[in-house]
């Protein structure tokens, strides 16, 4: 069997499972705290609100890197089940290792610098 | 390579595709959430992703979203349960549950934007 890019591949298959169902229970909360829990408005004060607390930010982070690793390897899985020349390969995990890092430092500036305006937020 | 185009490889094929569109849109997400450092940008773009388009728009994110999930419930059972032969009926029960939340969650979002 020819060894590719990150061959082998049981790692990415059990964190797949593993980091899938935690980022259903991250997302059904996600999804009941921006849609449900503050009558469906998202304003900048609603999110501030959450966003200038530690433990918000804490658990964004975690959702954040969760939903890229995710997100991204599996980008990677069907790359290597799909593209078979070596080096087209090389080249498409390598873009989505470099969007996956950027867009995960876009989310953390946007998350870890979140500073609440002067004047507060209510 | 040869496929067998049962229910296990749509679903399969399915989840992949869901995969991939949900990826690029939470690159989407993450890029708008970041215009959080001014509130008004902020509020702005969240007034722009409130419009129609964007709305209805949401309602095919609530279908991938709740495919991934629910298949990807499939998945796991299916690889650490000793459901393995049942994948089948799993997946037509749970198209089932998820006709139900989808049509429960669309509902109320066409509403709101205006259209039911």
């Amino acid at each position: 069997m020819e060894k590719g890019i990150g061959s082998g591949g049981a790692f990415a298959w059990f964190f797949q499972r593993i980091s899938g169902a935690f980022l259903l229970i991250a997302l059904l909360a996600h999804f009941w705290v921006l849609h449900y829990a503050s009558n469906g408005e998202v304003t900048f004060q609603i999110v501030a609100q959450r966003l200038a607390t530690p433990l918000w930010k804490t658990i964004d982070l975690g959702f954040l890197v969760f939903a890229i690793i995710h997100g991204f390897n599996g980008f990677i899985m069907v790359i290597h089940d799909y593209i078979h020349s070596h080096n087209l390969r090389l080249a498409l995990v390598s873009l989505v290792w470099v969007v996956g890092i950027l867009i995960g430092i876009m989310g953390m500036i946007t998350i870890i610098g979140f500073k609440v305006p002067v004047g507060g937020v209510i | 390579m040869h496929y067998k185009w049962k229910t296990g490889m749509w679903a399969f094929v399915f989840h992949r595709a869901s995969g991939l569109a949900l990826s690029l849109y939470l690159l989407l997400h993450i890029n708008v959430v970041s215009s959080l450092y001014n509130p008004a940008k902020f509020d702005n773009t969240m007034g722009f992703l409130g419009s129609p388009l964007f709305r209805i728009l949401e309602i095919g994110l609530l279908a991938a979203v709740l495919y991934h999930s629910l298949n990807g419930i499939r998945i796991f059972l299916i690889d650490f349960t000793n459901s393995t032969r049942k994948h089948s009926q799993i997946f037509w029960l749970l198209a089932v549950v998820g006709l139900i939340i989808f049509v429960a969650g669309a509902y109320p979002m066409l509403h709101h934007a205006g259209i039911l």
